[in-house]
């Protein structure tokens, strides 16, 4: 038996690090880590459109500073990835090949962005923009970028797109009702966006799909289901995000889109839990499992995950339906399905 | 536990009583049958022990009939399962273990053998002189087909009774064409047949004939009657217009049918049978297609090949719902209602059970319903004077046999839906059951052949070439036709490539301890820790070897030792070796055949 | 343009390339212009799996010390250097192994004790080693690679170096260390995202001369001693004095002296002697274990006048104590070792120029003046890699500096003429008339034995009246800093003289009010300018490599005050860091 109790985070975004200070502040002599597979400290997502287009810098993004978590004594693993829980002797296999003992143990691996199996053949074509390693890779990308394809659509596309067209960037948007997350478009949702997007002379295509996409030197030709041509200097592809679980399944903790855990954010094998994005709950309410977003959510979920592993039992409450005024649309963001 | 200490020997292996000819030996000792199964484990994971690094290598040598042979004799069926094989090899493939990349495209190359051979290649098969025995086999599915062939071979007259117009069973009916051309399954089944198997289809045993009069005629009579009967959910609603069982459904439209499915169809279930439904859905025109699973994706029993050509034609895998019932108006379907469900593990805490969740249904309109949620076997046949298993047909233990004397069954009407490779598998070795019962002896035995080799046959960069991704129909031009098949195989080029990734598990490298002059540098150029610098063995309890215990320290190191399963057989030790004291030997398990 | 000022850590096991690796960065860095001083350390065991440290401090400015702080460690063995994390800055980069042959065990892999705040780049060091040269042996120059494009360094003029420093070998050694050396580069190009700030592309340089050299400070004493003309090295081997033997045995015989390899240090300190009585430049390089056996011949060469030159690389002691370790610990040995009163000349230099220069001062004084002259060195200084103009080689007046005999002197010759400056002509063997006796016993002036008080009083007093001169002629000690009024007064001496320097400059930089002073001759040694500025100082600080303050006890009997002191004997050089946050922490209780 180890001398104190190891509690490891895995993920190093709101849920991992609120469950990070709540484990601390709890108990000041269990080790306590987080591992995280960004080599870039906690972060605040939000600003990375700010950061690319030169708004805030490197620093602004940084949520606390390294001297935090040195007084709190906690160990971060950054940079680092797990690619194998093995829940039956309690450790974690990481992908520079160390074995990591936990006592136990939260998931709070947050989410990625997902391509549609039908485009996954073009996914090396794709920019990203949903970590900080994505705005650094798209930040001298962009700047010399005239023209800009924007496959999919989400709350932070529309968000993007709009800052594009804002830098003088030549703006097509491919819109797809149904990858837009964290919810599905209506079609009046769908058209009143096209509509928006024409005032800004973004041009749409409305569930139409690339057939065929090409690098061309430094642009892409992109050939669309319905015959038309055109070439861009990147594309971004924001086609919603699923939970990082994939180094989660064969373990023997239950998964479907993400973690599935009961409403003390328990998943079925003893002393883990998780936390946040990657974390499926079933909503009473909704009648449906569903994974929360934001920022907030995640946070509270940290928090809750945190004192559950040091034995409290306290329930998640599916969250307040919030309703987000984006592009001059109502839309309602803290739920999620697919069915 | 028990272990060895590392001894110095001339020759210096860690090996066991063997006969030796030539430069081959035999070996039917417990620790080579070991070293066998943890080092080869592609052929171990295979039910039917399939050598795959050896027909690998044919491939690479681009003698593809020999290739193709080489399956032959474990399975009957290669252009088949290249096709259509679960693929169990493939989870075990040391290339797939986590620091090495992916596993080799097995499957795959299997299929290139049979596409790749030219229609001439020649067959060396080995006959037993004629029994005068005769055996009726039930069901010329791949189990009977299997047990047919062997039986034939060992020189035994065959009859197979198939219930439907054409031999192959749920190849011929439970499998898309476009997974499956029958022209392969045509050929292959005829490769079978004209060793003298007398096929006599539309006889449905137990109504055309009875059993205790196919147990009169014939020495031996065996049951491979597979699966039939579909699982019966009873939700109500069942009986309206627009649900189909899965297996019924595939049935008629592999027999032509096209089946108006309408817009929207949900396919209960997560086995082979409901991927396949889903996908000929689509292919009738359907828009919105979902299987619909009580548990998760993780609990399907398909392989990632499959699931990803589902999910590429848009169709979506639902989790976690468990149908309630189906809703219809006029005797016509028109929605379904589900609840939701949570994981609970079973009692062994190793499986997991779904458990609706209360006031959690809902309803997705739907236009038709696709119930596929497994079979069982159908035992009518025997006129219920057999002893069960569930459903299942009992048989003795560790035998073929069932309660009636000289009635044998196996293939899935033993074991519950499986797969094919087991199938034929299962076929086969109840096949050597009944010979051994007739000649009183076991004419085919599996053995260790050890072959002394003198190059590596591969290369360190062989290492990393990516898997050849399988070329596969556009989806566009998939769903026109019912037919086309989606995976279009490799050509000479890629089957080329994909069969050097092969690590050839079955070379075994060792140092001749009494020449290693412990220069360390085979360990400097070894990949990963597959060297050891090893003060012992542990000595497992069947007697096989198990494993190296390092030494932490020189002093405490007797001998430097090649870990055959960590090693990934590149051949840079042997290239670097100064005393040329590392040696390779080929090991395969085979099978042997009796001679008189 | 920015200037860049880094440390450098490449730390593995002994046999994985640690140090080739860093001499070639080292030599590569400086090709370009770069400052650079690099100091290896290595196991104490002669075979094994021990512990190596290459480490180069990097800069486009003046480099006086190695630095204490390191801002970039490469990883080539995973638990030696979890210790070496502790040196690396708050921000520092980590470049580890991604992808050993085998798990770690938990904790024995760097990866989980980096701080908060470094950032770690993982690089498959292994895989790709095996993949570009088929062997793991090339994980240094794969660890290269990475580095070359993380930090912005050339990669065609970084593969010339790997190719010139591999020159000798067969062709496929070179191919196998460049390619590796490219793996590393391209891959850490195309899959590492940069998230520090470090480059050596956007600094200034100073223009690079052709003269300047690459050489370590036994190099250096070598160099200096075939540039004075030395005729015989006899020696016995000895870390870290062993690579002076080594090149002697290599270079000696090619201009038609001799390497002498003896059974022990006292044959080697004798066989120096003899030569020396014979007329010949001679030297032994031994350290404090040798010295301590050559202290029964030693006297021998002050008492016959004979010229000797004896190096002693100073090792962490006391006996054979840690052979592969630093510490300024023989001072007093080398000051007063050997029996009876016998005044001899001591050197010791604090950089690897100085070691160059006192080389072939040593030889010089030793040969006018008749004596012993000690040059003190130490593991570090001994090791550090310095790139340094070419020094200038000794003038004529250095190379043949005996006395000799005229002919008067010859009519009647007393070989130890009692003279004023102490010093008596010297026939050489051969001379005619020049016939003498040489013993080790007390003799009047024509070499024959005699135990009269007079006659031992003069001849001692004559012998330590060769002082005065040897202090003429070497230039007064260093004193950087203000003349008077100074509030803190460093005195150091040395390789340490070298970090103290670089501290005070620092100090001064930060306002505060400090002077530096060191001397290279330690016998005899200018006590006047030690008393002067010692007046002109609130506090005298001296930093030194040893437990007891051998130095500051020393300089006590001449400056009768108190002396603040700061001993390290952690075996590693001493880091100006610590010697600055001294003097900051002396000028704050000052204010106070």
């Amino acid at each position: 038996m180890p001398k104190f109790d190891h509690y490891i985070i895995i993920g190093n975004g709101p849920a991992g690090n609120s469950a990070a200070e709540v484990l601390r502040m709890h108990d000041d002599q269990a080790r306590v880590s987080i591992i995280s597979d960004e080599g870039f400290p906690y972060y605040y997502r939000h600003m990375l459109c700010e950061f690319i287009s030169g708004k805030k810098k490197e620093d602004a993004l940084k949520v606390k500073p390294a001297s935090d978590y040195k007084e709190k004594n906690i160990r971060m693993r950054l940079g680092q990835r797990v690619e194998r829980i093995e829940p039956e002797t309690k450790t974690l296999y990481l992908k520079h090949m160390e074995k990591v003992k936990f006592t136990r143990l939260i998931l709070a691996t947050g989410a990625s962005p997902h391509v549609v199996p039908s485009l996954s053949r073009f996914e090396k074509h794709f920019s990203f923009m949903s970590k900080y390693s994505d705005a650094l890779k798209v930040k001298p990308l962009l700047s010399p970028a005239r023209k800009v394809a924007i496959l999919g659509g989400d709350l932070v596309s529309l968000k993007f797109a709009k800052m594009l067209s804002a830098m003088k960037k030549e703006v097509t948007f491919f819109l797809y009702k149904d990858c837009f997350y964290p919810f599905e478009l209506t079609a009046d949702m769908a058209s009143a966006i096209e509509k928006h997007f024409s005032g800004k002379k973004i041009k749409t295509f409305a569930d139409i799909f690339p057939s065929r996409i090409e690098s061309k030197g430094k642009a892409f030709e992109i050939e669309t289901e319905n015959g038309e041509n055109l070439t861009v200097d990147i594309i971004f592809c924001f086609m919603g995000m699923r939970p990082n679980i994939n180094f989660i399944q064969g373990s023997g903790i239950d998964t479907e889109r993400g973690v599935l855990v009961d409403e003390h954010l328990k998943t079925n094998v003893s002393d883990i839990y998780a936390c946040g994005d990657c974390a499926q709950i079933y909503n009473p309410e909704l009648k449906n499992y569903w994974i929360s977003v934001g920022w907030e959510n995640a946070g509270i979920q940290g928090e809750t995950a945190a004192l559950n592993l040091l034995g409290e039992s306290k329930v998640i409450k599916p969250s307040q339906k919030k309703i987000l005024d984006v592009e001059g649309l109502k839309v309602n963001t803290s739920w999620w399905k697919e069915l | 536990m028990k272990e060895k200490k590392m001894t110095v020997s001339k020759g210096g292996k860690l090996s066991a009583g063997k006969k030796r000819e030539g430069n081959v030996f035999f070996s039917e000792d417990p620790r080579d049958f070991g070293y066998a199964k943890e080092n080869i484990p592609c052929q171990d994971a295979c039910p039917a022990h399939t050598n795959i690094p050896g027909y690998i290598r044919s491939i690479y040598e681009k003698h593809y009939g020999r290739a193709y042979e080489m399956n032959r004799m474990v399975n009957i069926l290669p252009g088949v399962l290249g096709r259509i094989c679960s693929r169990p090899c493939e989870l075990s493939c040391r290339h797939g273990e986590s620091d090495l990349g992916t596993s080799v495209n097995i499957c795959h190359l299997k299929r290139s053998c049979a596409d790749l051979k030219p229609s001439w290649h020649m067959i060396k098969e080995e006959f037993y002189a004629p029994s005068g025995k005769t055996v009726g086999i039930i069901g010329a599915g791949p189990a009977g087909l299997a047990a047919a062939h062997e039986l034939a071979i060992l020189g035994h007259n065959v009859t197979l009774y198939e219930a439907m117009d054409k031999p192959g069973g749920m190849l011929m009916y439970g499998i898309p064409a476009f997974r499956l051309p029958r022209d392969i399954l045509n050929l292959e089944i005829n490769n079978i047949l004209r060793m003298g198997i007398d096929l006599k289809t539309g006889v449905n045993v137990g109504r055309d004939i009875t059993l205790t009069e196919l147990i009169d005629v014939h020495d031996a009579v065996l049951s491979t009657v597979g699966c039939q009967e579909p699982f019966n959910l009873d939700l109500p609603g069942e009986d309206l217009d627009g649900v189909y069982s899965g297996l019924d459904f595939v049935i008629r439209v592999n027999q032509g049918e096209r089946i108006p499915v309408g817009k929207k169809v949900a396919v209960i279930g997560g086995g082979y049978t409901a991927i396949d439904c889903a996908r000929l859905a689509i292919r009738l025109g359907a828009e919105e297609v979902s299987v619909n699973l009580r548990k998760t994706e993780t609990f399907m029993r398909i392989d990632e090949h499959e699931k990803h050509e589902a999910k590429t034609e848009k169709i979506k895998i639902n989790g976690l719902v468990a149908p309630f019932q189906i809703n219809g108006t006029d005797g016509k379907v028109t929605s379904i209602t589900f609840e939701r469900t949570r994981l609970e593990f079973t009692k062994d805490g190793k499986g997991r059970n779904a458990v609706s969740i209360p006031d959690s249904a809902f309803a997705a309109p739907v236009d038709t319903v696709i119930l596929a949620v497994g079979q069982t076997p159908d035992t009518g046949f025997t006129g219920g004077k057999i002893e069960l298993n569930g459903k299942r047909i009992k048989t003795k233990a560790g035998s073929y046999e069932t309660g009636i004397k000289r009635f044998y069954a196996a293939g899935d009407c033993v074991t519950g839906a499986t797969n094919v490779i087991t199938a034929i598998a299962e076929g086969r070795h109840a096949a050597h059951e009944i010979d051994a019962v007739f000649v009183g002896k076991k004419r085919i035995t599996e053995t260790i052949r050890t072959e002394t080799a003198s190059q590596t046959d591969r290369s360190r960069n062989d290492d990393f070439i990516k898997a050849s991704v399988m070329p596969t129909l556009e989806v566009t031009k998939r769903l026109y036709a019912l037919t086309g098949e989606v995976e279009q195989g490799y050509d000479d080029k890629i089957a080329g490539e994909e069969s050097k990734r092969c690590y050839l598990c079955n070379l075994r490298y060792f140092i001749d301890t009494s020449q290693c002059i412990y220069c360390s540098a085979c360990i400097d150029v070894a990949p990963r820790d597959c060297i050891k610098i090893t003060r012992a063995v542990e000595i497992k309890k069947d007697g096989a070897y198990g494993e190296l215990l390092s030494a932490t320290d020189w002093s405490e190191g007797l001998a430097i030792v090649i870990d055959n399963k960590r090693c990934i057989r590149c051949g840079k030790c042997y290239e670097v070796c100064p005393m040329h004291c590392i040696h390779i030997e080929k090991v395969e398990l085979i099978e042997q055949k009796l001679e008189a | 343009m920015a200037d860049i000022d880094i440390v450098i850590e490449i730390c593995g096991s002994a046999g994985e390339g640690t140090i080739s690796a860093g001499e070639i960065l080292s030599r590569h860095m400086s090709s370009l212009g770069f400052e650079i001083m690099s100091f290896d350390s290595y196991p104490s065991e002669i075979r094994g799996f021990g512990k190596c440290v290459a480490h180069s401090r990097i800069s486009n400015q003046q480099i006086l010390s190695p630095g204490k702080y390191t801002d970039i460690l490469v990883v080539l063995n995973d638990s030696h250097s979890i210790p070496q994390l502790h040196a690396v800055r708050e921000n520092g980069v980590v470049i580890y192994d991604s992808q050993p042959p085998a798990y770690h065990e938990e904790d024995k892999s760097i990866a989980g004790w980096m701080a908060p705040g470094m950032i770690a780049y993982g690089i498959p060091l292994h895989s790709l080693a095996n993949k570009a040269a088929g062997s793991a042996r090339g994980r240094n120059m794969v660890a290269l690679g990475a580095m070359a494009a993380l930090f912005g360094i050339d990669e065609e003029g970084f593969k010339t170096s790997i190719m010139k420093r591999y020159a000798t070998k067969k062709q496929v050694v070179i191919d196998s260390n460049v390619n590796s050396f490219e793996e590393g580069y391209v891959w850490a190009k195309k899959n590492v995202q940069k998230l520090d700030h470090l480059t050596f592309s956007k600094v200034k340089l100073r223009k690079v001369t052709q003269n300047r050299i690459i050489i370590n400070g036994n190099q250096a004493v070598a160099q200096a001693a075939l540039d004075s003309g030395i005729k015989l090295f006899a020696g016995y081997p000895i870390t870290p004095a062993t690579k002076i033997m080594e090149i002697m045995g290599k270079e000696l015989p090619k201009r038609g002296g001799i390497m002498l390899q003896t059974e022990d240090e006292l044959s080697a300190i004798g066989n120096v002697i003899g030569a020396g009585f014979a007329g010949k430049r001679a030297m032994t390089a031994t350290s404090g274990p040798g010295f301590t056996l050559m202290t029964e011949m030693t006297g021998l060469a002050v008492m016959a006048e004979v010229p000797a030159v004896v190096v002693n690389s100073q090792r962490g002691g006391p006996s054979t104590g840690l052979p592969t370790k630093t510490e300024q610990s023989d001072l007093s040995l080398v000051l007063a070792g050997g029996s009876g009163d016998s005044p001899r000349i001591v050197l010791a230099p604090s950089t690897v120029e100085e070691c160059y220069e006192s080389t072939c001062l040593a030889f010089y004084l030793a040969e006018k003046y008749q004596t012993l002259a000690v040059l003190l060195l130490d593991f570090f200084l001994s090791n550090s890699i310095r790139n340094i103009d070419e020094p200038s080689l000794p003038d004529k007046k250095m190379l043949s500096a005996n006395i000799s005999p005229s002919k008067t002197d010859l009519k009647d010759y007393r070989r130890f003429q009692l003279t004023e400056s102490g010093i008596s002509p010297r026939a050489l063997p051969g001379t005619p008339l020049g016939m003498f006796v040489a013993t080790g016993l007390e003799h009047n002036e024509r070499g024959k034995p005699a135990y009269d008080s007079k006659t031992h009083l003069e001849m001692t007093e004559k012998r330590y009246r060769k002082l005065d001169g040897i202090l003429k002629e070497v230039s007064p000690p260093t004193w950087d800093g203000p003349k008077a009024n100074v509030d803190i007064g460093v005195i150091s001496w040395g390789s340490t003289a070298a970090s103290a320097h670089e501290a005070v400059l620092k100090a001064r930089k930060v306002g505060v009010n400090a002077a530096f002073m060191s001397s290279m001759l330690l016998v005899p040694l200018n006590v006047d300018h030690f008393v002067k500025f010692s007046a002109a100082c609130k506090t005298i600080l001296v930093p030194e490599l040893n437990y007891s303050g051998q130095f500051a006890a020393h300089l006590a009997q001449y400056l009768n005050r108190p002396i603040e002191k700061l001993n390290r004997i952690t075996g590693l050089p001493m880091p100006s860091e610590d010697i600055f946050e001294k003097i900051m922490e002396i000028a704050d209780t000052q204010k106070r």
